[in-house]
């Protein structure tokens, strides 16, 4: 059943972004940045004593929030500002909410969706918008 | 006159439309089962996670972020931070497939805020090409680049 415009997405929730997933994301990104692995390089930057997860990390949440929100749906664009920090341990949730529904080719339907994910307690680290299609059931 | 609303282009070696060094990369079965295990995703859905849109994009292109950051005279050591990402799918990624992977500089923006001090917007896009060079994913991406006030 597709989703009407107006329909909330998520919450998603991760309880406590883990330092082990950014040193295996770390790995996979090809990235050594040292903020996202060792507490002492965060102090040396000013950034506070706890590791920084990966902005990708953060807006792939996101995107798993969308594949829990509207199954069998295909992400078709992504568009986010990262505008804050996610530091280790920290709980996010990612949500969203469906701006607009529109026929798509094919029979399939087209959402246009307001996303984003927000530090538990603290600011809006993603902020921005999705486009989703979804094959009609026969 | 301070007041600059949609900044400045700078003069910066390399020039807009710059091409970035092509490269490819293949997504494998294992690497992605670890970016499923670092999202909390599903490890045993063996389809390519969309966010590999970014991270091949990144990864695949012939040229690593610290040299990325040298053509806009900025030392990587610095901190570099990703400011946006747009990203583009126009067909399912797939997982063992080798693709193509091109990109240009679009521009690189001189901006100062009033608590940041100076900065440069550095905006690139990628993309992912398969066998028949067909666009499979496009990303828009910006490094918000941070100078310390002269």
């Amino acid at each position: 059943m597709t989703p009407e415009a107006g329909a909330a997405l998520g919450p998603w929730v991760v309880e406590s972004v883990s330092p082990a997933a950014m040193a295996d994301f770390a790995e996979v990104l090809a990235d050594p940045n040292p903020i996202h692995l060792d507490p002492e390089a965060v102090k040396a930057m000013g950034l506070g004593d706890r590791v920084v997860n990966q902005g990708p990390a953060n807006f792939g949440y996101v995107l798993e929030m969308l594949k829990a929100a509207v199954p069998g749906a295909t992400v078709v664009d992504l568009r986010v500002r990262l505008q804050a920090n996610v530091f280790g341990g920290d709980r996010v949730i990612a949500a969203g909410v469906v701006e607009s529904v529109a026929d798509g080719e094919h029979g399939t339907r087209i959402l246009n969706c307001a996303v984003w994910l927000d530090v538990d307690g603290g600011a809006r680290a993603i902020a921005g918008t999705a486009s989703l299609i979804l094959s009609q059931n026969p | 006159m301070n007041h600059q609303p949609f900044g400045r282009f700078i003069d910066m070696a390399v020039a807009s439309g710059t091409p970035l060094p092509p490269g490819t990369f293949t997504i494998t079965p294992e690497e992605n089962r670890r970016l499923a295990g670092v999202l909390g995703a599903d490890p045993e859905d063996t389809t390519a996670h969309p966010l590999w849109a970014y991270v091949a994009t990144q990864r695949g292109i012939g040229i690593g972020v610290a040299d990325l950051c040298a053509l806009a005279d900025f030392d990587v050591a610095d901190g570099p931070m990703l400011g946006s990402v747009d990203m583009e799918l126009r067909a399912p990624l797939a997982v063992g497939v080798e693709y193509r992977v091109t990109g240009e500089v679009l521009s690189i923006v001189r901006k100062e805020g009033r608590k940041t001090g100076p900065f440069d917007i550095m905006t690139y896009r990628e993309r992912l090409l398969d066998g028949d060079g067909a666009e499979v994913v496009s990303t828009t991406n910006t490094f918000i680049l941070p100078r310390r006030a002269a």
